[in-house]
Formats: C-alpha cells, structure tokens, sequence
C-alpha cells in the first residue's frame, strides 16, 4: 500500500517515521557526545557527523511533509477524549516544528561560528548567517533547550503510541508498523 | 689622489649593478596561510610581519630576501581556533614567537618571475624551502606576490593526534602580497 488511507499509514509514510526515528535517535546520541568529546580530530569528525545527519534530517522532514499534506491522514480512534486528540495534535504538531527548528538552530550556531562545513565532507552548506561568536552562543543555548524540549515530548509520543496499544488496545501504534499490512 | 679617482671610477661602473634595499610598507601587505578543516579551506592572517629585500630586478643575483613573522599575530578568524593554535601541539606560542625565511639565492625564472632560495625556521625547525615571487613595479614602489606550498609536518605543526592528516590536511597554502618602498 503506497498512499495512506483512513484507516493505517502507506509504506512512504511508514517508511519515513522509522527511518526519521532512527536518525532523530542517533542524532541526539551523536550530538551529546560530539560536545563532551575533548577536542581531537574525533570530535571535529563527530560534529561533521553531526550535521550531515542535521542537513539529512531536514531534507527527508521537507519530503515526507510534502507526502503528508498529499495524501490523506488515518483517523484517530473515535473513542478518543477530546484532551487525548489534543493532546496527540499538539504533540505531532510539536515534533514537525522541531524538526525544522533543530537543524536551523544548528545551522545557525555552525554558520555564526564560521566554522567551514561540508555536509558528508561533500556538499558545502553556505552559512546562513554572519560570523558573530555572541549569537553562536545564545543559539547554542536554544539549541540545546529545543533538544531538552524534544527529549520531553518524544517520550510523550512513544508514551501515548504505547498506552495506545497496550492499554486503550487501539490501532494507533499497529497501523504504523512496518510489517503489518492492514 | 688617482686612488680616490679610480675608487670613485669603480664606484661609478659598478652603480647600475647595485640592489637597492626595499623596505616593506605593512598598509599594503598581506601575509595569508590556508590550511583545510575537514576538506574545507581555512584561512587565516599574520598580521605581522616584516619583509626586507636587497633586489635589482635586472640582476637579482647578489641580492637577498629576509623575512620575520610573529608568529603569535596568527588570526584564523574563529575565536576557538585562535585559542587552540597558541598550544605546544601547534605554532606553540610560547615557545616559538617568531619565524624566519632568509635567502641569499634570488634568481629570475622568467620575465618578472623570480625565486628566492633560503631557509624557513618555524617552530624550531629550519627547512629549505622556494619562494617564489612576481615582481611588479609601481611608482617608485614595487610590489611581490607569490604563493607556495608547505608540509605542516615538516614543522611539526600540528602534533600528537593532530599529525594525522585527514582532519586537518597536510598541506597548507601560504599566500603573500608585499608593498615595497625604496629605503
């Protein structure tokens, strides 16, 4: 199944969410420890790393919010309270809006800290803003809260898909599995 | 008396052949080093640094080029990366202030391309290396430009971990522009 329909995710669609997880999971790993690295050639190497995988994450959220405003998005359970779809909107809502804002915070802190940057060590990304070490740091600083922020509401997301599926024994979480098919 | 006359004789025939000594003007002169940073180029400044040329572009044999750096006018541009290279394991700020290029070896390659033959100490490590130069006169001025390339290794900047070459490159790029007034 390739488009999504009222009932469950197409394959694009599934295929995004898990990838994405995958590489939002790694990305906050490889960001921790890309800081605290003392400064060696690996550290440098973690943070090329780092945001190759920021600029990849960005690109894949740009296409899959394209295959998502195309196609049509499966329902949420009708016996769901109405705190419960907030709740689920909000937080679907805030995790696309990280999505964008993590990467351009990074881009900003990498381009205000004129630190040359090839993506993969391959493409150039052009800096987004002029050298200035004052908003290097307050945009590190909001970079780090936005991961803070994010942390907090994908243990909400995996909380709730969980709850969905364990508890209210719903469809929720099965419909986005990669190997179930219904 | 005729030894005075023959003095001032010799004096008068060998005038034309004899290098006039250039000083360098700093307003007009630049001296830039580009490294690579994870395949990307990095540049950065001296931002002192004195030239002084003994020079006839018709004959520059006999003539001679002394240079000093400070090394610790280094400027790469980033605040993180100024504060790194001051350390032993790069241009070790403490130890080794200034850097020297002297030559006594300046020949014409070819119209008002030149080279200049000496030896580049840096960072306690003497070194021959060629320079080579354009020569373009402006004015009662002169300009040299020029660029070559260098091993960071051979100077041992860059040690320990840092000697390894596929985070910072092993070459780097030195780029000059000197103004050079008569004096």
């Amino acid at each position: 199944m390739l488009r999504n329909n009222s009932d469950s995710w197409g394959t694009p669609a599934k295929l995004f969410h898990w990838v994405m997880a995958l590489l939002i999971f790694a990305q906050i790993a490889l960001g921790l420890v890309a800081v605290s690295w003392r400064l060696s050639p690996t550290k440098l190497d973690l943070y090329v790393w780092h945001k190759s995988t920021g600029m990849l994450i960005l690109t894949l959220l740009a296409l899959r919010l394209l295959w998502r405003l195309s196609n049509r998005v499966p329902q949420l359970p009708p016996e769901m309270a109405a705190w419960e779809r907030l709740g689920a909107h909000l937080s679907h809502f805030l995790l696309y809006a990280l999505m964008i804002a993590l990467p351009a915070t990074g881009w900003v802190i990498s381009s205000a800290s004129n630190v040359p940057f090839k993506i993969f060590w391959t493409i150039p990304l052009p800096p987004i803003t002029p050298p200035d070490k004052a908003v290097a740091d307050l945009f590190a600083t909001i970079h780090g809260w936005l991961v803070t922020l994010l942390a907090l509401v994908l243990a909400a997301h995996v909380g709730a898909a969980l709850r969905h599926h364990y508890v209210k024994r719903d469809a929720v979480l099965s419909r986005m599995l990669p190997w179930r098919t219904s | 008396m005729k030894q005075i006359l023959f003095l001032l004789a010799l004096c008068a025939l060998a005038l034309p052949a004899l290098a006039a000594d250039w000083k360098m003007d700093p307003g007009g002169s630049k001296l830039e080093f580009i490294a690579t940073f994870e395949k990307n180029p990095a540049p950065g400044v001296f931002k002192e640094f004195d030239a002084r040329l003994r020079f006839d572009p018709d004959k520059p044999a006999g003539g001679s080029l002394d240079v000093t750096i400070k090394v610790t006018s280094a400027d790469m541009n980033i605040p993180d990366v100024n504060k790194e290279i001051r350390n032993k394991d790069w241009f070790d700020y403490a130890g080794f202030p200034q850097a020297e290029f002297h030559s006594t070896d300046l020949r014409r390659v070819e119209g008002n391309r030149y080279v200049a033959r000496g030896t580049l100490s840096l960072k306690g490590a003497k070194r021959p290396v060629e320079v080579p130069f354009t020569w373009t006169a402006v004015g009662d001025g002169a300009a040299i430009e020029g660029e070559l390339t260098l091993k960071r290794g051979d100077f041992g900047i860059g040690l320990g971990e840092w000697k390894a070459t596929d985070t910072i490159g092993a070459d780097v790029k030195v780029k000059f522009r000197v103004k050079l007034k008569k004096g």
